[in-house]
């Protein structure tokens, strides 16, 4: 191995690997993106884990979220404070969910809390009609973005309570082979 | 439980939890501390494994290349799967050409390294278009081999060699086919679902990884219009009337029925072409036809109101299907039946597949250039009302297809054909990933990829393998090869050599269990009839199990209904309770204090 790196310790390093499913090169090129972002605000020096944490405007103009139609929740879900300002652990969370490495159901948990708006662990009717209402940029009626959550709830509800628990989401992600290649970001 | 895996296994499960990650990191470093005490391994050891376990994995899962990027980001995963299938066919193609070189070609290089090639023939560079002429004695074709056993350090038996490299080539293609069909089968539609179609669109068909501004308005646009074509749609399927219904059967049948006709006149035009033996054009018409027919299928399209965009594609490519099948079988049984009563008939069949390949691939480039560089043109800057044109997934697939069965047929007659097969492969992807990126747009339909995707295996295997090995087996079965070229000159049929070759056999002692298992095993008929019957036993006792399993989910998810309405039942007799009885409760309390 060449030069060596003095953003993180080795410890740290390994410490990503085993948690995460990104290598060390790529551990270290996220810190160079994430540094990028705000270069005056992120320490190169993270040895002895600094306290700092970007907010959700800044991220939300990466590249691969900028045109996302749900990059404002995708960053709220895997910040702690729930308003998307990251660290960069979480940061690296995030991708690392986000990568085609990750399994099926560590996706599965994640997409949900994306799609939860109200994050009450239910996907009700309000949290559909937000989806599709982002999904079209709003050119469905009314009438029309009703339907279409009517009838998704009526077809993947399976315990009949009129909202999608974790289990019926889980279930319909189960029979759809695409979920893995679709819900991807690469980084 | 977690402490009880190796540490491998730590690693993997500690990445799946679903945590954030400094949990993640303090459970982590519960398990280093344990470890550290409780074995005497270094450090190091662990990160080692560590290393190599990581850069196993990702040298095996990814393949990221900076094109790979553009086109996921532009065009998503459903033309990635057009190139994935392109790579895959180009392996069976470098897998076909290094054990026929190695051990067909090889052998008799090393034996007899100068073709026989008469005084007046030399190499003119007509013959890459054409086949014939210098390339005709050479090891190119059939013709070229020996039949002899070639003395040297060992002997090589040409003969033999030839049959057995072809044969086990088409079994493991037959193999690798039938896998990858039934795994393909098993994920994309028996665990997938069709009956939720609009949960499905509004919460799995977004594709995250596309990152285009312009692909992504799109598909915005495409899942509006999806959307609002299938409420339509509901509400249409009542209002139809039966005139309606009438005349739209009548504008099916029409179309049916003049496709068929295309088809009966491209055989028609290819049969007499055939007839008067014109060399290069038989193949420039083939290939003119297999480009043009589409395009005429397209445009019925535009009339016929299919109620789905996938029973339009289905349509589409069972037309398609029956087009080039068509087109094959009368080349095929031209050859079998007319050209085989030739002199060296084998190596004139080899030529046709080496002609037909090449055109092919000219056609496809032209097709490429025509279709969607002055597509592009036409539509962005003549007439601005078609646009840019489509990535039209599935017709470029069969296109693949069709090109790959024309190596599975030529590679009996020309063992050296799947060299050019991969020239041709290699640059049809670097071609069509520019004329991709340059000239078209994302296909409209975000369809199911994947459900797609096992269709395609599916039609590679039937009906185009099995009748490339069909053809191969009927040849080597029934036909007589030519008498003065070739490595099966001067015998029955080509399967005899095995005959022969167990008949040697019997001088050798220790090898009388070769010999019982070909006369009792391979010859006789009662084993196969035997083998079939218990084949059959076997499917109809899965065919059982699988019914019982599917009773068995329609009572799970009753179960499941049931323990919904039970909760729900509950949770309101608790609210009842609790709203009914809350002086009840006081007293309790009070009773208690006091």
């Amino acid at each position: 191995m060449g030069n060596k790196q003095t953003i993180f310790t080795d410890e740290q390093l390994d410490a990503y690997q085993d948690c995460t499913f990104f290598t060390r090169k790529e551990i270290l090129r996220l810190h160079s993106r994430y540094h990028e972002l705000a270069p005056h605000l992120v320490p190169m020096d993270y040895t002895n884990d600094p306290e700092c944490k970007l907010p959700l405007a800044l991220i939300v103009n990466m590249p691969e979220l900028k045109e996302n139609p749900f990059r404002n929740r995708i960053i709220e879900s895997f910040s702690e404070d729930g308003q998307g300002n990251l660290s960069f652990n979480e940061f690296v969370d995030m991708f690392s969910v986000l990568s085609e490495m990750a399994p099926r159901e560590l996706k599965a948990i994640y997409a949900f809390k994306i799609y939860d708006f109200n994050v009450d662990n239910y996907l009700c009717k309000e949290d559909l009609e937000k989806t599709l209402n982002k999904l079209t940029k709003e050119e469905l009626t009314p009438e029309e973005v009703e339907l279409v959550c009517e009838k998704a709830i009526e077809e993947a509800d399976l315990d009949g309570d009129n909202k999608l628990s974790f289990a019926d989401f889980e279930n319909m992600i189960s029979r759809a082979p695409d979920f893995l290649s679709t819900f991807h970001i690469r980084i | 439980e977690l402490v009880a895996l190796s540490t491998r296994d730590q690693i993997r499960a500690i990445r799946e939890l679903p945590m954030s990650f400094g949990e993640k990191k303090h459970i982590r470093s519960g398990f280093e501390s344990q470890a550290v005490k409780d074995d005497k391994l270094p450090f190091q050891c662990h990160s080692a494994d560590r290393v190599n376990h990581y850069t196993l994995q990702r040298v095996i899962k990814q393949n990221s290349t900076v094109q790979r990027l553009e086109v996921i980001g532009k065009f998503g995963t459903s033309v990635l799967s057009y190139f994935v299938f392109l790579k895959w066919l180009l392996m069976f193609n470098i897998f076909s050409f290094l054990i026929n070189f190695g051990f067909i070609t090889i052998p008799l290089l090393v034996y007899d390294p100068l073709p026989n090639i008469p005084p007046n023939v030399s190499f003119r560079g007509l013959e890459i278009l054409t086949g014939v002429g210098y390339f005709n004695y050479t090891v190119m074709y059939y013709g070229g081999y020996s039949n002899e056993t070639l003395v040297g350090q060992v002997d090589y038996n040409m003969q033999l060699a030839y049959f057995f490299t072809i044969a086990v080539y088409m079994v493991l293609c037959g193999i690798a086919l039938i896998f990858s069909m039934a795994s393909s089968f098993k994920t994309n539609h028996v665990l997938a679902d069709p009956a939720s179609e609009s949960a499905w669109q509004l919460l799995c068909s977004w594709d995250f990884s596309v990152t285009n501004e312009k692909a992504v308005r799109q598909r915005k646009n495409n899942l509006c219009v999806q959307l609002k074509e299938s409420l339509s749609e509901k509400a249409q399927r009542k209002r139809l009337t039966l005139s309606e219904k009438l005349g739209h059967f009548g504008v099916y049948l029409g179309s049916w029925l003049l496709s068929t006709c295309l088809i009966l006149a491209t055989d028609a035009a290819n049969w007499s072409l055939l007839q008067e033996a014109k060399t290069l054009l038989v193949p420039f018409v083939v290939s003119l036809m297999n480009l043009v027919v589409p395009l005429f299928y397209s445009l019925f399209n535009k009339f016929e109101h299919y109620s789905s965009h996938r029973r339009l594609i289905y349509a589409l490519v069972v037309r398609n299907v029956f087009l080039k099948v068509s087109i094959l079988a009368v080349l095929c049984y031209y050859w079998m039946n007319v050209v085989a009563e030739t002199f060296c008939w084998e190596s004139m069949v080899g030529q046709a597949l080496y002609r037909l390949v090449v055109v092919d691939f000219l056609f496809l480039m032209l097709g490429s250039f025509f279709g969607e560089f002055l597509s592009n043109v036409i539509g962005t800057r003549l007439l601005p009302r078609i646009g840019v044109p489509e990535f039209d997934v599935a017709r470029n697939v069969l296109e693949l297809i069709y090109a790959q069965t024309l190596a599975w047929l030529g590679i009996y007659f020309a063992p050296l054909l799947p060299a050019i097969q991969i020239v041709k492969f290699f640059i049809l992807f670097y071609l069509k990933k520019v004329s991709l990126t340059q000239n078209c747009q994302p296909p409209q339909r975000t369809g199911r990829a994947a459900q797609m995707q096992t269709i395609f295996i599916a039609l590679l295997f039937f009906p185009f393998f099995v009748g490339a090995l069909s053809i191969v087996a009927y040849v080597s079965w029934s036909l007589t090869p030519s008498e003065h070229c070739g490595p099966f000159r001067g015998l029955n049929n080509s399967f005899s050599v095995v005959g022969v070759w167990i008949h040697h056999l019997e001088d050798i002692p220790g090898s009388q269990w070769a010999i019982w298992i070909y006369q009792n095993i391979i010859k006789s008929e009662i084993f196969y009839f035997i083998v079939t019957l218990i084949i059959l036993m076997i499917i109809y006792v899965f065919w059982q199990v699988t019914q019982g399993r599917k009773e068995l989910i329609v009572l799970l998810k009753q179960q499941i209904v049931n323990e919904g309405k039970d909760k729900s039942y509950l949770l309101d007799k608790l609210q009842n309770l609790q709203t009914s009885q809350p002086n009840k409760t006081n007293k309790l309390m009070n009773q208690k204090k006091v």
